[in-house]
């Protein structure tokens, strides 16, 4: 099928199989391989991505059902001119990251719920670090670093408030 | 501007350009997927692939019966002629055997190849356990007993010594299987190219990857590059060659073409390789005081069904039997058995969780059995920091350590007293939940055994000012690129960023043994260390002839060379292009070291379901010289977080036909998750070991050590059991329940 | 772990949903068991209808004491506060945390987890309870099926392979319900091992009428039947909770065996989380 993948506002063109999870296109066909495979079930989370906003499993998605609709990756985290999202500094600042290969879900995860809304608490926190698998850090130093972000984030847009 | 990374693999892996073996893009690659066993343990009847050929997208599908030349296995010293092939020929003999392999344009396409393959295996009665195995009712290979290996350690125990002893306590425990389950499963990538063979695979050890896979394809081993790139975890799974391996490298060999196999995570839940597997039996004696006089440990290994590496391996329980006491005597002895299992292999801790668990856990029982607290009963026994080096019965030589400051910081920071008092205010109120505290003081051996605690390392300076420094080590997330630099510069008092790591990369290399055992910052490190050392003394060698001094009167530093008296000085470019290259290349060896440490943790547990809350775990974990607590803090974390997993959460169940029932992977194969994750306090002591000017020890194992035995005795103590039998890991609930009832 | 080839539509209204059941598809709805199924190679579809750009299937209303919960309605859709009202929606608020994580939960729908009937399902334990009806839709009509008559066994229902689950319908619980939801699993991924859903209405201290739903107590979700007619016109108290659970665990539930709950020790659990459920449900 002819297919129009959206992704970090690049758009790729594709003819996918209808089977064709969103995760190995992605990784495979528009050659963005930040997004992980860890588990192929929705259980690791490490595949995680946005679509449309919302952080899903991209191995529990198909290519073609994304057609058309917005999908960002780790890839599009950053700002325009490459300046790392909070969420970037603070996982290096906390160490929520060894061997980093359930990194890009976790900061994708964190990043859907941001935007959604920044001031997150603590709650909301324990839920999104509880959705996702790392078999490194133990979470305790992703669930510092997410709430870090959030303070910073917020931080950030108080500062722009303020300027203003 | 400031630096907005703390580690350098950091703005790789966080902005989507980590690089894993699955990212890697290879034109006309083919990936390989293999036709597995459903059945434990039976006849293959029959593997056609005909019908998977004919499948579009397919590139090749081959059995056995195909590939007549496809090497087996190689040979595991001492345990010689079982062979273990690389497809089965005949006989499966676990569960998930790869029968075929079907390449195709991806993995897509392959597994349509995979789905039809033919594939008729007739069942045999499969053995799962050690002890089913050991009486040789069902045998894995005709005419040879599933009784691969017997060892063991220390000397017998005399009849009049338990005789005479005040109390002697008896017990039997299970280490469980256990799935490392790195987030990565395992990958190899095979490119073929003219007489050259890169290999790149998430892999421990390149070098010993080069060397087996040279064997096996019989050539020279200069002819391949095994390359490590990004690596997503390993914790010990990833450190050998592996029957898919050996398939993936022989065809890409054979074909010409670049080969992938990327694990997924049904397969390696079924064929990864497992750690833990023992059965155990103890007895330990103590006089009327509470003075250790007599232990014994036996260990039934179920080391998977061919032997391996893992046949030996539980020998290093036997070695640790001894423990942090004092106790003058101590047997051990093991039995690995086969079974029709995936192979048993090391996993973080590698036989010394299984030697800390059953003598702490029994510690527990006497100090019950003696009324005395069971922190009281530990510090009478515990090694006493001057009679270091200590030999024990069981045949180590402890390097350093001071066991009684460990436990006592554990104590202190765990409010011990203050939990007894909690503890029996609750006990005293029928509403409250039992709370328990449980202790674990261990000993672990990081580095290796002896043959193989070296490592290859160099330092090199160059003419841009810059320093490469090159170890035999490979990262699978201990920011060795960062700590490794880090060290390097400090030694030779130079700003961190002018000197750079390359590990994992067999061309690059001269050689290298790598990351296993808890060996790269003891050994490397301090190899590392040695080896800007050494560049030191040929600098300061060089800038004495040139400027015609005795080399006393020169000396080095912040990375200068310069005269004792006077002001000329040189830095490392200048002298670099005044005398040519400035390399050292280094064997470096020393001797296995001995971290230890002390673990405390406190449960509340619900007796009416049987669930287990761990309300705190406190970790003094003692790793010598640690060259960068943060990272080292990293490490203890996640281990001790893979430790209440091995205590409360993973296992594998097998069914009746010997087949895990792990068939929703990771929603059955349960990790921990943050909603599991307790108040950790991490506290440490520093005690080096003197077998290196570095001091540093082994740092990644403690938690799998230390942690599970507490975790057990808290839930122990909560239920006041008399007997710990019935509490056997994982502590899953109806465990729990049926213990308290 | 892929999937194996199938066709794929994506129709955009019910009609053309229903054609395309008619030809032997299999609908895609979040996905979130479908494609996991067929990534373990145990569900291979010739030919899947994915309703997700059906427009109006994602609508959840409430008319004459019935909520409408359409087949494309998200598990989370029933986090917010207020999204259904009263004790229905506190009961389903409560409830829905136990699914899953919030990822999958975005994607995933209340029809798909009764489609699919996992027989450890919230939603499923909830709908028997409640006395849900369930609306199937084919090219041959639509009929309404009781939640108690729905369920069939593990992953069976009474919907022919032609029909689409276009809608499930609760009657709301009365304001002064008191409602309360738990659930035994072994970590936060883990599917439950026993979860309770109970609502409750006193009267002076009696109990006038009693639901239980049960979930993974049976091969199928269950309506703890026996306990409640054994709580209706008892006086509220730990007493008659406790008993109602051991009830409930001998004469309700059937369970099955699974790796690290066994029989006996499922009932053990049912009881004691009967009895929780039921003192946690008691309106204030
Ligand atoms: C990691 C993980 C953990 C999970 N944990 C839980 C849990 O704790 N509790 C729980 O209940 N569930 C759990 N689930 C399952 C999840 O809730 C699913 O969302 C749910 O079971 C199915 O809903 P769906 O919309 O995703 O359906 P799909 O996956 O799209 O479909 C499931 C099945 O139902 C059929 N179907 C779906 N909708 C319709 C319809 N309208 N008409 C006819 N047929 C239909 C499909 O054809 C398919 O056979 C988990 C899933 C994952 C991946
Ligand atoms: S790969 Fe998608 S959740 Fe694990
Ligand atoms: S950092 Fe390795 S899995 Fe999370």
């Amino acid at each position: 099928m002819k297919i129009t993948l959206s992704v970090n506002d690049d758009a790729y063109p594709l003819d996918v199989e209808p089977r064709r999870v969103l995760a190995d296109a992605l990784r495979d066909d528009c050659g963005l391989t930040g997004t992980h495979l860890g588990c192929e079930q929705g259980v690791c989370g490490a595949c995680t991505v946005l679509v449309d906003g919302e952080a899903v499993r991209s191995c529990l998605m198909l290519a073609v059902q994304c057609d058309g609709v917005p999908i960002r990756t780790v890839e599009g985290l950053a700002g325009p001119g490459g300046e790392p999202h909070p969420l970037q500094r603070a996982f290096s600042a906390e160490r929520g990251l060894q061997c980093g290969f359930c990194t890009p879900g976790f900061l994708m995860l964190a990043a859907g719920a941001l935007e959604r809304d920044p001031a997150l608490g603590e709650e909301e926190v324990a839920a999104l670090v509880g959705s996702n698998l790392c078999r490194c850090t133990g979470y305790e130093p992703i669930r510092r670093a997410i709430t870090r972000a959030a303070r910073d984030h917020q931080k950030g847009q108080d500062g722009r408030h303020l300027s203003a | 501007m400031v630096d907005r990374w703390l580690r350098r693999e950091d703005e790789r892996l966080l902005t989507g350009r980590g690089r894993f073996v699955a990212d890697l893009r290879v034109p006309g690659c083919l990936d390989a997927v293999f036709v597995r066993s459903e059945v434990a343990h039976g006849t293959l009847r029959e593997a056609d692939c005909s019908a998977a050929r004919e499948v579009p997208g397919v590139a090749g599908a081959w059995s056995a019966a195909d590939l007549p030349d496809l090497p087996p296995m190689p040979d595991a010293p001492g345990v010689e002629g079982r062979e273990w092939p690389a497809l089965v020929k005949d006989r499966v003999r676990y569960p998930g055997e790869a029968l075929a392999v079907v390449l195709g344009d991806d993995r897509y396409r392959a597994e349509d190849g995979a789905a039809r393959v033919r594939v008729r295996v007739d069942p045999l009665p499969a053995v799962v356990t050690a002890e089913e195995a050991a009486g040789d009712e069902v045998r894995l290979f005709e005419g040879r007993s599933n009784v691969a290996l017997r060892g063991e350690a220390g000397r017998p125990i005399g009849d009049e010594v338990w005789e005479r002893a005040a109390v002697v306590v008896e017990s039997r425990y299970r280490q469980q299987l256990l799935m490392p389950s790195p987030m990565e499963c395992r990958t190899i990538l095979c490119v073929p190219e003219g007489e050259r063979l890169t290999v790149w695979s998430g892999h421990q050890a390149p070098h010993r990857l080069r060397h087996d896979l040279a064997g096996l394809l019989d050539r020279p081993e200069e002819s391949i590059r095994v390359v490590v790139p990004d690596t997503g975890g390993a914790f010990g799974s990833k450190s050998a060659v592996f029957p898919e391996f050996i398939a993936v490298a022989w065809l890409a060999v054979r074909l010409g073409r670049p080969v992938r196999w990327v694990e997924d995570r049904r397969e390696s839940l079924l064929v990864a390789t497992r750690g833990r597997g023992q059965d155990q039996q103890v007895r330990l004696a103590a006089d009327a005081d509470g003075r250790l006089l007599a232990y014994e440990l036996t260990v039934e290994a179920d080391v998977g069904a061919y032997p391996h590496l893992g046949v030996a391996f539980p020998m290093q329980t036997a070695w640790m039997a001894t423990g942090p006491y004092t106790t003058p005597e101590v047997h051990a002895t093991v039995r690995s058995v086969l079974t029709n299992t995936m192979i048993t292999y090391p996993y973080r801790g590698a036989g010394r969780p299984e030697a800390t668990s059953p003598l702490e856990r029994t510690m527990d029982v006497l100090a019950k059995r003696l009324d005395l607290d069971p922190a009281d009963l530990r510090r009478r026994n515990l090694i006493p920091p001057d009679r270091f080096p200590y030999r024990t019965p069981t045949g180590r030589t402890y390097d350093s350590g001071d066991h009684p400051a460990a436990l006592d910081l554990a104590l202190r920071t765990l409010g011990y007293h203050g939990w007894r008092a909690e503890q029996a205010r609750r006990r005293a109120d029928p509403a409250a939940l039992p709370v328990g505290i449980g202790l674990s003081c261990y000993v672990e051996r990081s580095g290796g055994e002896r043959g193989s605690v070296h490592d290859y390392v160099g330092v090199e300076a160059g003419e841009d000012g810059t320093v490469v420094a090159r170890c035999g080590a490979a990262s699978s997330g201990q920011s060795h690129a960062t700590v490794f630099p880090a060290l390097v510069a400090e030694t030779l008092g130079v700003e961190p960023a002018r000197v750079r790591l390359i590990e994992g990369d067999t061309d690059e290399l001269p050689g290298g043994v790598g990351s296993f055992g808890s060996r790269s910052a003891q050994i490397d490190g301090a190899g590392l260390q040695h080896a800007a050392t050494l560049l030191i003394e040929e600098a300061r060698e060089r800038a004495a002839r040139m400027w015609d001094l005795p080399i006393e009167e020169t000396a080095w530093s912040d990375g200068v060379v310069h005269p004792v008296r006077g002001t000329a000085a040189m830095g490392l470019s200048e002298l670099v292009k005044r005398t040519g290259p400035l390399r050292i290349d280094e064997r470096y060896e020393a001797d296995m070291a001995f971290p230890f440490g002390a673990h405390a943790a406190v449960v509340e547990v619900d007796p009416d379901l049987g669930t287990v809350r761990v309300l705190q775990i406190v970790a003094v974990d003692d790793c010598g010289r640690a060259l960068d607590p943060a990272v080292v803090r990293g490490q203890q974390f996640g281990s001790i977080v893979q430790g209440l997993g091995q205590a409360l959460y993973e296992g594998v169940p097998f069914g009746d036909d010997g087949v895990p029932l792990l068939g929703y992977g990771l929603l059955d194969y349960l990790l921990p998750t943050y909603a599991e994750i307790p108040p950790i306090d991490l506290e440490e002591t520093r005690t080096p070991t003197p077998r290196t000017p570095l001091g540093a020890k082994g740092a990644g194992e403690s938690g799998c050590i230390g942690t599970p035995p507490a975790i057990v005795n808290a839930v122990a103590d909560a239920l006041r059991l008399d007997h710990p039998e019935r509490l056997q890991m994982p502590l899953s609930p109806d465990v729990v329940w049926r213990a308290a009832a | 772990m892929k999937p194996a080839a199938f066709d794929y539509l994506a129709p955009r209204t019910v009609a053309e949903a229903l054609d395309a059941l008619a030809a032997g598809a299999q609908v895609l709805a979040g996905g979130q068991s479908l494609l996991l199924e067929m990534h373990l190679q145990r569900v291979h579809p010739d030919l899947v209808a994915d309703i997700n750009r059906i427009p109006g299937l994602d609508a959840l209303t409430v008319s004459d004491g019935t909520l409408t919960v359409g087949a494309l309605v998200r598990h989370r859709a029933f986090a917010s506060p207020g999204a259904v009202p009263g004790p229905l929606g506190d009961l389903f608020g409560r409830a829905v945390g136990y699914i899953a994580h919030p990822p999958i939960r975005t994607r995933g729908t209340m029809a798909g987890s009764l489609a699919w009937a996992h027989p450890a399902s919230e939603w499923c334990a909830l709908a028997v309870a409640l006395d849900a009806v369930v609306e199937l839709r084919s090219t041959r009509g639509t009929r309404e099926v009781p939640a108690g008559e729905y369920f069939r066994g593990p992953f069976q229902t009474a919907r022919e392979p032609d029909e689409l689950l276009t809608a499930v319908r609760y009657p709301l619980l009365a304001p002064d319900t008191g409602v309360a939801f738990t659930e035994h699993r072994r970590t936060g991924f883990s599917f439950a091992q026993v979860a309770v859903g109970a609502a409750l209405t006193t009267r002076d201290g009696v109990i006038t009428e009693a639901r239980i739903g049960l979930a993974n107590c049976a091969d199928r979700p269950l309506r703890a039947h026996a306990a409640e007619r054994a709580l209706v016109g008892a006086e509220v108290s730990s007493w008659a909770f406790a008993a109602a659970g051991e009830t409930a665990a001998e004469q309700d539930a059937a369970p099955v065996p699974e790796p690290y709950a066994d029989v006996d020790y499922r009932r053990q659990v049912i009881a004691v989380l009967v009895a929780r459920t039921l003192r946690e449900a008691v309106p204030v």
